[in-house]
């Protein structure tokens, strides 16, 4: 009877920790950048809140995360971008500034918003990018609050490419 | 007593694994309005359609729009702005056939419990919905739907629902879409 139970529960542990499509995700973001170590410069571009996702073992949560490029032609991190989020309960939007590697991230004890989220991106140079959409999903659709899961490269149907802040051309992103 | 647990327990596994019987058809005979369904389906593709969410080919409610998931391979996000004709035309088809019966009813009962269905239940978040409440019973975008299946969508209920959440409200040009017939 003990061995039985011992089956049962192992049985609904390896149904609750394997995720197959998780782990999948997890293995398409490839190891880390030669040269660069685990932080606040790494993996830019690729969907924070996958890891990010405060399950135990995972690195800290965020709540919102991404990264900012200055055209989608190229993969130049905007530096010194500034990303204003205005959730659906306020009136003044919540800001948050990209590193050197384009990254910005917010976690739940600076930034716990209420979806959808509105998005507005300003360059280094001034350069307004608006996000016309919104991030719904009320942070339960992981890894939803990741820029990348949704702006991700190439561009296609299914993906307006990376977050952006002029076109190529020098024009406001649609 | 075990033989009737047994018995209880074959009588259920039966009715599980039986199958609608092959001929068995549902003809829909109250239909919402088609015409109308332009500004609702640009609601729809905003507050459910986002690419994690509803505009992702893994979803029972698969919704194609110009904020998400577009139809055309040679369509992107936002470009071109506004819903296709196509991508009105799918959304109104996967809308329909969620719950075919039950939409068939509401429909030719005027709307009346428009909360028989999931697709009102979730947005209202009255019934577990992983997106969680979109907008509430009887607010703008509640009332763009509704309408639509009471007779006819409520264009400026649709476009109200979508300037109070977009960015920069009625200058957002996606409200511009839902004001297109």
């Amino acid at each position: 009877m003990t061995l039985a139970r011992a089956m049962v529960l192992s049985a609904t542990l390896a149904t609750l920790v394997c995720d197959p499509v998780y782990d999948d995700a997890l293995t398409a973001l490839g190891p880390e950048a030669p040269g660069v170590r685990r932080g606040p410069l790494h993996r830019p571009g690729q969907p924070c809140l996958l890891c990010h996702d405060g399950a135990i073992g995972d690195p800290q949560r965020f709540t919102v995360a991404g990264t900012v490029y200055e055209t989608p032609g190229a993969l130049s991190p905007a530096v010194g971008a500034t990303v204003a989020l205005l959730d659906a309960n306020a009136v003044a939007p919540f800001t948050l500034f990209t590193n050197n590697a384009g990254n910005f991230y917010a976690t739940p004890s600076q930034y716990d918003p209420t979806f959808p989220i509105r998005v507005t991106v300003t360059g280094p140079n001034g350069q307004k990018a608006l996000m016309q959409t919104l991030i719904e999903g009320n942070g339960q659709v992981a890894p939803n609050g990741a820029c990348a899961s949704c702006h991700f490269d190439p561009s296609g149907r299914n993906s307006p490419g990376h977050v952006c802040v002029t076109l190529d051309d020098g024009g406001a992103p649609p | 007593m075990r033989n009737q647990l047994v018995l209880l327990g074959c009588f259920a596994a039966f009715v599980g694994c039986s199958t609608p019987p092959a001929n068995g058809r549902f003809v829909q005979l109250a239909l919402p309005d088609r015409a109308s369904f332009g500004p609702v389906a640009e609601l729809l593709d905003v507050r459910c359609g986002s690419l994690d969410c509803h505009g992702t080919v893994a979803r029972n409610l698969r919704l194609f729009g110009s904020a998400g998931l577009r139809w055309s391979a040679n369509d992107r996000p936002l470009v071109p702005l506004c819903d296709t004709q196509t991508e009105v035309d799918q959304d109104y088809e996967s809308v329909v056939g969620l719950e075919p019966e039950v939409l068939d009813a509401v429909v030719a009962a005027g709307g009346a419990n428009a909360e028989r269905l999931t697709v009102v239940r979730k947005a209202r978040g009255t019934e577990a919905h992983k997106g969680g409440k979109i907008w509430a019973a009887g607010d703008s975008s509640d009332t763009c739907l509704t309408s639509w299946l009471a007779s006819s969508a409520s264009a400026s209920a649709c476009a109200d629902g979508l300037q109070s959440v977009l960015l920069n409200g009625f200058s957002n040009p996606l409200i511009q879409c839902a004001a297109q017939p």
